[in-house]
């Protein structure tokens, strides 16, 4: 029943060597999207931390606004932009983007917050200009927590991803509306069995990005 | 309270942590008196911390009998001997949930005493420990290190314990307020007579709080016990010696009053007396200058060669620059004539009335004594 | 702005309110299955999660339900509760629904209340013990209560995720507000997925003021004070278990 051969179980094998091109397609849509997603979070991230730390006030309102756009049901999203900016990856992309911003913003903050300030004012001491000091000290002793924010965006957004099937898209997720809608199981357990595994591929890999990056963390035993 | 005076009585008390290749309390044998501060100190890893822990159960001991007023600490539950016995360490530990008056009242709303009682008892510990009423309503947070510190003795104290276990209750106040709750835990200590168990790793705070101590060194050896004075005076090893400090003799002294030594009469006379009944004082004391007084009141003294004429007047006086009270430790007698650079220092009560002289060599048998 | 007319006009039409697929029914069945999946995921998830924090065990299990409950989305949890609720007969709709969001409702509830209680500051523990207080006593007069706020915001972050998945259960078969939205893609009817989009949105956002305020209510103490101002920015009710986005 389970992992057999017909159609009502659960895996059927047949389905899926029939249509790896499909399956193929599905994940290169993902992990674009995905891609897409995480770059441009932190792309505008890093400026809105920045801003958040140099003028605290502002990481209220700053916060206060990604954590709406977060609170938001993606659906929800997805269905307001539709309108605006039609069955287009920029729909897609506002909308998945805006999920990153809370996470990342919030960690790059903690991260840079929870770098020692004495690192910070000998860095100044020895000359550092604000901008530099910001890019090449604190950024870069912040990696862990900012690192820790992107796995979190980063497997919240593979899961997302699956929901913009109803923009057009989906990768992964217009397998799972694909069973859905034809009330066949298999391609709902691929979509999401191989949802799940490049969420957790993604993490495994940002996980060894983050040792190599921060070589001082690593303590001999 | 109890029959032999005794609070807390370890014998033979062993402790040993699991996978601990020996151990942290290796049969110690201690009495602590009733109604006195005994303090526990030593170097890191003397167990006194574990020691202190062993007698409200927070730490079980691994062998050993250890009696709390009387009754072995296994003869009842748990929770009721802790409810007989303060407890304050380091870090506090205020409720952060609760407000100031809320914590006070933990042990006595936990007794079930009523909310009226319960009060009337926060109030009156809160002036006892020095602190502003103005905070009960609030919460801990709010309060500086050296507040939280006094409810955390409130709290100790609310259902009127009487034991109260302190584990290195100012480690982690600063200096100067350290120094202030320490005076005003000595003031408490004279109003409401408990006994109180510190542990410590300060020699100087151990000093000035015990009266008695206990030194202990890794293993829970038990190098000396006494009083403060008694232990100054005649370290039992050289490892108490060096504990002590080089300044063991200072230290005495800084635990003897001016009062406590017998005051030498001194060379004095009245004021308008004849210039050779002075010089015969001088002579019959072996100095070369005279104290002067009126009626009880020194006025000053005058020197041999400046002793002119047939008597002294007031005129011809230099005021005294060594001069202390009765209260003043012979520590600080002792700075005070190396600071003037005499050899003595006149010992005057408020009203400036003579009550004698102090010398340097008197101070100095005192640190030999 | 032609959308914003339309979901305008569908919001003004009264009788767009009442009947099966109205309004009112659909917020109260979207509230209604959200709350109850609430309930349901608290009382499976806080009581283990506040003993072992109490016993300082079972950190790995925390941990592990965080990474699976972000990991899959849920979606696919929706969609593959449905075949196994409809062979079993459980029928559409509330039911299979229902327990995909029970299961997506636990993990923020379980780590926030594990984490709260087991990070309880030790030395608050250790005075509570040794002035006397039992083992229960000191679970619900200590540890409860400083765990409070982090208890509370995993209730709050299970909620809105739980509110915000529940659009999802339109897809198969349940109401809510999701039926809007489902209906307006399919007919291309802006008015009415603007409506449901907007109206959960709003949902999400009220039940995201109504716990924060909860949390400001029942834990004066953690707002107040010369700590709560100082220090770092990112305050410490916002840990890093945050509600999926659904």
């Amino acid at each position: 029943m389970i992992l057999g051969a017909d159609k009502d179980s659960f895996l059927w094998w047949a389905w899926v060597e029939d249509h790896y091109d499909d399956i193929w397609a599905a994940t290169v849509e993902h992990l674009q999207l995905t891609a897409i997603a995480i770059g441009v979070g932190i792309a505008l991230s890093v400026p809105l931390a920045a801003v958040a730390l140099r003028f605290r006030r502002t990481y209220g309102p700053i916060a206060g606004v990604a954590g709406i756009l977060y609170a938001i049901p993606s659906l929800a999203l997805f269905a307001i932009l539709f309108p605006i900016t039609g069955l287009t990856v920029l729909t897609a992309e506002i909308g998945l983007v805006g999920y990153t911003l809370l996470i990342l913003i919030r960690n790059i903050v903690a991260g840079v917050e929870g770098v020692p300030a004495a690192v910070k004012e000998a860095a100044d001491g020895m000359g550092y200009r604000p901008l530099r000091r910001f890019l090449t000290v604190d950024l870069r002793l912040a990696t862990p927590a900012i690192i820790a924010g992107v796995r979190i965006a980063s497997v919240t957004t593979v899961g997302l991803v699956t929901v913009t099937f109803v923009i057009g898209f989906g990768g992964y997720g217009g397998l799972i509306n694909d069973g859905l809608s034809r009330n066949f199981n298999t391609p709902v357990v691929v979509g999401a069995g191989l949802s799940i595994l490049l969420a957790l591929a993604i993490d495994l890999i940002l996980i060894i990005f983050e040792r190599v990056m921060t070589p001082w963390n690593r303590v001999a035993r | 309270m109890t029959a032999d005076g005794v609070a807390i009585r370890l014998d033979q008390v062993t402790k040993t942590f699991p996978g601990a290749s020996g151990p942290a309390v290796g049969g110690l044998d201690l009495t602590v008196p009733e109604g006195g501060i005994t303090v526990l100190v030593g170097p890191s890893g003397c167990g006194k911390t574990t020691t202190l822990k062993m007698i409200n159960r927070l730490i079980e001991p691994s062998g050993g009998r250890l009696e709390v007023l009387g009754t072995e600490i296994h003869e009842l539950p748990v929770h009721e001997l802790r409810r007989q016995i303060g407890y304050v360490i380091q870090q506090i530990g205020l409720f952060p949930h609760k407000t100031i008056a809320e914590n006070i009242a933990t042990v006595p709303r936990l007794l079930g005493w009523d909310k009226a009682r319960t009060r009337a008892r926060v109030e009156e510990l809160t002036e006892l420990v020095g602190l502003d009423p103005e905070h009960l309503p609030r919460y801990p947070t709010s309060l500086s290190g050296g507040q939280q510190q006094r409810v955390g003795v409130a709290r100790a104290l609310a259902a009127d314990p009487p034991i109260l276990l302190m584990d290195e209750p100012y480690s982690a106040v600063d200096p100067i307020v350290r120094g202030r709750l320490q005076d005003e835990l000595l003031a408490l200590q004279s109003a409401v007579h408990k006994t109180i168990v510190v542990v410590t790793h300060d020699i100087d705070e151990a000093i000035k709080l015990g009266d008695q101590i206990v030194i202990l060194e890794v293993g829970g050896v038990l190098e000396q016990v006494g009083p403060p004075e008694e232990v100054l005076r005649a370290p039992a090893n050289d490892f108490v010696a060096g504990f002590l400090g080089q300044e063991r003799g200072l230290k005495r002294l800084g635990l003897l009053t001016v009062g406590d030594a017998e005051l030498v009469e001194g060379p004095v006379v009245a004021v308008g007396a004849a210039a050779d009944e002075a010089r015969a004082v001088m002579a019959e004391h072996g100095v070369d200058w005279v104290g002067v007084r009126d009626q009880r009141r020194l006025l000053g003294w005058v020197a041999a060669e400046t002793l002119n004429g047939s008597t002294i007047g007031p005129t011809d006086l230099r005021a005294f620059a060594a001069t202390v009270t009765p209260e003043a430790t012979l520590r600080e007698a002792l700075d005070v004539i190396v600071g003037a650079r005499s050899r003595v220092a006149m010992v005057q009560d408020d009203e400036k009335g003579y009550l004698g002289m102090v010398t340097i060599d008197q101070i100095a048998g005192g640190l030999e004594a | 702005m032609d959308a914003l007319n339309e979901f305008w006009s569908f919001v003004t039409t009264a009788e767009n309110y009442w009947g099966q697929r109205g309004i009112v029914i659909r917020v109260w069945d979207h509230l209604r299955l959200a709350g109850f999946s609430v309930l349901v995921a608290s009382a499976l998830a806080l009581p283990p999660a506040i003993w072992l924090g109490h016993r300082k065990r079972g950190g790995v299990v925390a941990v592990w339900l965080v990474n699976i409950g972000r990991a899959v989305p849920s979606f696919a949890i929706i969609v593959l509760i449905f075949p196994i609720a409809m062979r079993y007969g459980f029928g559409l709709g509330f039911w299979p629904t229902a327990f995909a969001l029970v299961l997506l409702g636990i993990p923020p509830i379980f780590t926030n209340a594990f984490t709260g209680v087991r990070d309880v500051d030790a030395g608050i523990v250790e005075a509570a013990r040794g002035m006397g207080m039992q083992e229960r006593e000191v679970l619900a007069n200590v540890e409860i209560p400083a765990a409070l706020p982090l208890i509370i915001t995993g209730l709050r972050v299970s909620a809105v995720q739980v509110v915000a998945t529940a659009t999802l259960g339109a897809y198969v078969g349940f109401g809510g507000l999701g039926a809007f939205i489902v209906e307006g893609f399919a007919i291309q009817d802006d008015g009415k997925l603007l409506t449901g989009a907007i109206l959960v949105a709003l949902m999400s956002l009220v039940v995201e003021l109504v716990f924060g305020w909860t949390q400001r209510r029942l834990t004066p103490w953690a707002q107040q004070g010369v700590l709560a101002n100082r220090g770092t920015m990112v305050d410490a009710s916002m840990r890093d278990v945050e509600p999926l986005p659904a």
